[in-house]
């Protein structure tokens, strides 16, 4: 699965050159809007990934090497997981830094509804995107994704995180671990090679 | 052992259906599979390397039946040549022998090297930019780099030029000098197979017509080459497939025990073979 992974990154590597310059660049508006928008949006990385394995019929050369379905499958779903996180991280460390200059303050629980957020995404999309292919499966991604990066970010934006009661905000973690629980096995019975 | 062997496979796709397919591969063997477009050898190949599953029969690859989890090991064995290199379009040469290392437990970086400075393939150019040649040479450097057992190429020396092809062909002939590696190749270049294979499997719609040994198919058949009148006068067994030739003369390629021993023929290449039996059965 590592090398599946590795391949991953260095098809996407150009791309994420990108996301760091916009994180970057977004990390000075001190919005929620942005930090959920970029995290969210990272968890698309897995699907630029898929779209070049489509193009280039990647899957019909894997499936003649020693990777089962499930190495093929979870590899997206980690992938998904890592540039997520490095998303975060780059985030964390932008207004760190930039809070020194800008008087930002660090919202870590913002950071990790975020992180919950782009995986319940990936668990919602990836099954579909498994099954249709990416070309197909698009149309999906982009209604979960932007309704669900909108929805929360406006929403954020006009709740007081730490406010909200502990069980409520924990409901969102157990959410993210349950549908990745569901949505791996699901994923792995609806791929097919492309 | 047999590297391959394929019991009454079954597989249909609507309009076109792999059927009752028998096919074995003694190991240490090279065997040439050989039919028109949509003849079935790469839906064969899927079969065999378990990317498609049969509606019925067995397929057994390095005595491992293709579908048991164990398959899976049996893979790290078998280096494959797809008819297309299939790599994202975006890596280099350099970053496929990295993901390969990953792959394959045996990969060995310096039998890799050794084939890519053999082939001229540059290290940092993306695969995007490669000729179609260059993307078979990457594949095949791959499919011999991580100690395999059994080479399984589909169309693997097409797209590569005369001086390449026969170094490519020389290549899988030194692999086979082990006793126990073998060779499934699928090409539509006949005179390749008739230099390289020990064994011939012929496809024709989904039907294997023969799978023989090379030279006994060509102490077998001959061709015929005279009038009509003359061709008429052999027994109808004799006769497996027949065209015209200039000035009203006939060509048919026949079996030599059936016609009488005075008679002249020309020596049969695979492709006549092949030809002369894909007209008889679209007759």
């Amino acid at each position: 699965m590592k090398a599946l992974i590795q391949k991953d990154f260095y098809v996407i590597w150009k791309q994420m050159r990108i996301f760091v310059v916009i994180i970057l660049l977004l990390s000075i508006m001190n919005s929620a809007f942005n930090i959920v928008f970029l995290v969210v949006w990272c968890s698309m990385l897995p699907y630029t990934a898929m779209a070049y394995d489509e193009r280039s019929h990647w899957n019909q050369l894997a499936a003649m090497m020693p990777y089962s379905r499930r190495d093929v499958v979870l590899s997206k779903y980690v992938l998904g997981w890592l540039c997520m996180a490095a998303a975060s991280i780059l985030c964390l460390a932008a207004r760190v830094v930039l809070g020194h200059f800008l008087e930002n303050e660090v919202d870590t629980s913002i950071v990790l509804t975020s992180l919950c957020l782009g995986v319940i995404s990936l668990d919602i999309t990836l099954p579909a995107v498994m099954r249709f292919g990416v070309e197909r499966g698009r149309m999906i991604f982009m209604v979960v994704i932007f309704g669900a990066a909108l929805g929360a970010g406006v929403a954020l934006d006009s709740v007081d995180i730490p406010s909200v009661p502990l069980p409520v905000m924990a409901l969102l973690p157990l959410a993210a671990v349950v549908l990745t629980a569901v949505s791996i096995p699901l994923s792995m019975k609806l791929y097919q090679v492309n | 052992m047999n590297a391959i062997e394929l019991s009454h496979i079954h597989k249909s796709f609507g309009e076109f259906a792999i059927q009752d397919l028998c096919l074995t591969v003694p190991s240490g063997t090279i065997c040439g599979l050989v039919g028109e477009n949509g003849a079935g050898k790469s839906t064969t190949i899927r079969l065999l390397m378990n990317a498609l599953r049969p509606d019925g029969g067995i397929a057994r690859v390095l005595g491992v039946d293709a579908a048991s989890p164990e398959f899976r090991e049996v893979k790290e064995d078998i280096g494959v040549v797809l008819d297309e290199a299939y790599y994202p379009e975006t890596l280099t040469v350099v970053q496929v022998g990295k993901v390969m290392a990953g792959t394959y437990r045996r990969w060995d970086q310096g039998v890799y090297e050794g084939y890519l400075r053999r082939f001229d393939l540059p290290g940092k150019k993306p695969f995007k930019d490669f000729s179609r040649g260059m993307k078979m040479k990457l594949a095949i450097a791959v499919a011999l780099s991580h100690q395999p057992k059994l080479l399984i190429l589909d169309e693997a020396t097409s797209g590569l030029d005369p001086i390449v092809r026969d170094e490519v062909l020389e290549i899988f002939n030194e692999f086979t000098r082990e006793e126990d590696h073998s060779i499934l190749i699928s090409s539509h270049i006949l005179s390749d197979l008739e230099k390289l294979c020990d064994y011939i499997a012929f496809l024709h719609q989904g039907r294997l017509l023969f799978c023989d040994e090379k030279d006994r198919l060509l102490e077998t058949y001959g061709v015929f080459a005279g009038t009509a009148e003359q061709l008429e006068s052999l027994r109808e067994e004799a006769v497996l497939g027949r065209e015209a030739s200039g000035y009203g003369g006939v060509r048919a390629l026949v079996r030599r025990e059936e016609v009488p021993a005075g008679l002249e023929l020309e020596r049969a290449s695979v492709e006549d073979i092949i030809l002369f039996m894909v007209k008889g059965a679209k007759k």
